[in-house]
């Protein structure tokens, strides 16, 4: 979390290891999308090799056997079907908790006695991770939507009103001050200061919050669903087919992987502005 | 005219607190250019505060033209050492004096015409479509200069606002500073700790004793024209009866510490 927030509220940090200059202009321009997928490619030489060698083949199966039983999953739309029913609960829930942790993240680090009273309170929760509130969840909503609403929600939300409190406290004194001497209202301040400012920071607890709703989201579905890519991973330890287990496995990294790069386009595109709040100050 | 009586400012129950201004006294001219020096811990920038309006009196009063200040006002623009937080990072340098003459409510259609002058007058009118970030540090000073008096303010507070510039931009900004006030005719309280930029800008200095207790140990008259040579007689004579009443200062809150 803290790379994350260095990474996100800071402007690129300077690159150290070796120089870049020095490389071929050729390789440079390259590198970056050379490299990635040939990494990629060499875990799956490795893998291929160890699951024919060392591990047997069906606990371990190798990328071609995993590749074969993806193939009618794929063609059959069952992947897709249950992709579509995980993300949507993902998003319902993130997108619930995260307005309402900015709603309240703002209100609490703005107004002290509420920070007073509900810190505690949100001090003793946010211990409760969403794997914890799946049986009282399944006994107040059941298992339909409602329930993985409700874990991906309680996840989310912590993690934003957090770094929401911590946003708007630190914004700098001084910008509010001249804003006050400039002639800004209260509700100027806290409008187009105040929140501006706590952006980054707002911005990297959503990204934390979206990697942590796709965590949540597998055990969820593991203990308290009939579809959704968790209900397939259950379904296929119980029919022992470790193939679809691994498939389940790389639905869900490639998921959670899609959704971080689209979010930090969407980041780069609207609010771009915003995530350099911090360049220049001391 | 900007008075200041007997101000006394404690943090803590009056018992065992801390008294960091004890007893301040003066009277700042309109128009005038009053140094505040001292060295770190001196409570300068507290008293800057105290009369921006942003902290309040423990005993004594500031007022500015026979009305009590307790609060910040429009009259009186805080100018911060730190231009990256005190400017807005996202807003582009025309978009950050926009922003100053859209809270003060200035007529739209006068925008345009205060954004161009005050941006020639601070050397950034070809620079309007960058962001902060985008500039050096005298050139963000230089933004903050411009927005702060976008708005017309009677008075400029000025917190040790050049010290994080470099020597060479430093004495520009002074130049250009003192070009921009003997034409706009504000009051400007400017505190420093550096005795050199004190003589090159003030008609008057105050020279505050280390805390706790501080208060006012000489209020120094500057009658020289500017620009002042700063390798002069004047200019070495100054410098010398200052740092004599500053080095006991420095010792005391070296022993203090020690």
């Amino acid at each position: 979390m803290t790379d994350l927030s260095l990474r996100q509220a800071g402007a690129e940090a300077p690159r150290t290891g070796p120089s870049l200059a020095r490389m071929p202009r050729l390789w440079r321009n390259l590198r970056g999308s050379l490299l990635a997928p040939a990494s990629i490619a060499m875990a799956l030489v490795v893998w291929q090799i160890a699951s024919s060698t060392v591990f047997d083949p069906f606990l371990v199966p190798p990328p071609t056997a995993v590749a074969k039983a993806a193939w009618p999953m794929i063609v059959s739309g069952e992947i897709l079907h249950d992709v579509t029913i995980s993300m949507t609960r993902v998003l319902v829930g993130f997108i619930a908790g995260s307005a309402l942790a900015i709603v309240v993240g703002v209100l609490i680090g703005r107004i002290q006695i509420l920070h007073d009273l509900f810190d505690p309170i949100i001090e003793l929760l946010r211990y409760l991770s969403p794997t914890a509130m799946i049986p009282i969840a399944v006994i107040w909503f059941g298992i339909g939507e409602m329930s993985k609403y409700f874990l991906i929600f309680w996840g989310t939300f912590f993690i934003v009103l957090v770094n929401t409190v911590v946003g708007v406290w630190r914004t700098p004194a001084a910008r509010q001050r001249a804003a006050e001497c400039l002639g800004a209202s209260r509700l100027e301040i806290f409008l187009l200061i105040v929140i501006p400012s706590a952006t980054p920071f707002i911005v990297t607890g959503m990204r934390v919050a979206m990697a942590s709703s796709f965590m949540s989201i597998i055990p969820a579905e593991i203990l308290a669903a009939d579809s959704g890519i968790g209900y397939l991973l259950q379904k296929s330890s119980m029919l022992l087919q470790t193939d679809k287990i691994f498939v389940a496995l790389i639905t869900i990294s490639t998921l959670g992987f899609l959704t971080d790069r689209v979010f930090r386009i969407a980041v780069k595109r609207m609010l771009s502005r915003f995530m350099l709040a911090d360049a220049g100050a001391h | 005219m900007l008075e200041v009586r007997d101000v006394r400012k404690t943090y803590g129950e009056a018992a065992d607190g801390y008294v960091a201004l004890d007893g301040i006294s003066v009277d700042i001219r309109p128009g005038e250019f009053f140094c505040l020096l001292g060295p770190s811990g001196c409570g300068k920038s507290t008293l800057l505060n105290i009369i921006a309006g942003f902290e309040k009196v423990s005993s004594g009063a500031v007022s500015f033209d026979g009305e009590v200040v307790n609060r910040a006002g429009r009259d009186r623009m805080m100018f911060f050492q730190d231009a990256g937080s005190a400017l807005l990072p996202w807003l582009t340098v025309e978009e950050n004096i926009r922003f100053a003459l859209r809270v003060r409510r200035v007529p739209k259609e006068r925008w345009g015409e205060i954004v161009t002058n005050h941006l020639r007058m601070v050397d950034l009118d070809a620079h309007r479509e960058k962001l902060p970030s985008q500039l050096s540090g005298g050139m963000r000073q230089r933004l903050q200069i411009a927005r702060a008096l976008a708005v017309e303010p009677r008075v400029l507070l000025m917190d040790e606002p050049f010290a994080a510039l470099d020597a060479m931009t430093r004495r520009r900004m002074h130049a250009q500073l003192l070009e921009i006030w003997q034409r706009t005719g504000q009051t400007i309280v400017f505190v420093t700790h550096d005795i050199a930029e004190a003589i090159a800008l003030a008609d008057r200095i105050a020279i505050m004793s280390v805390g706790p207790r501080s208060t006012f140990l000489r209020v120094i008259d500057v009658d020289v024209p500017r620009p002042r040579e700063m390798s002069g007689a004047f200019y070495a004579e100054t410098f010398g009866e200052i740092e004599q009443l500053l080095t006991p200062e420095i010792r005391r809150s070296e022993a203090r510490l020690g």
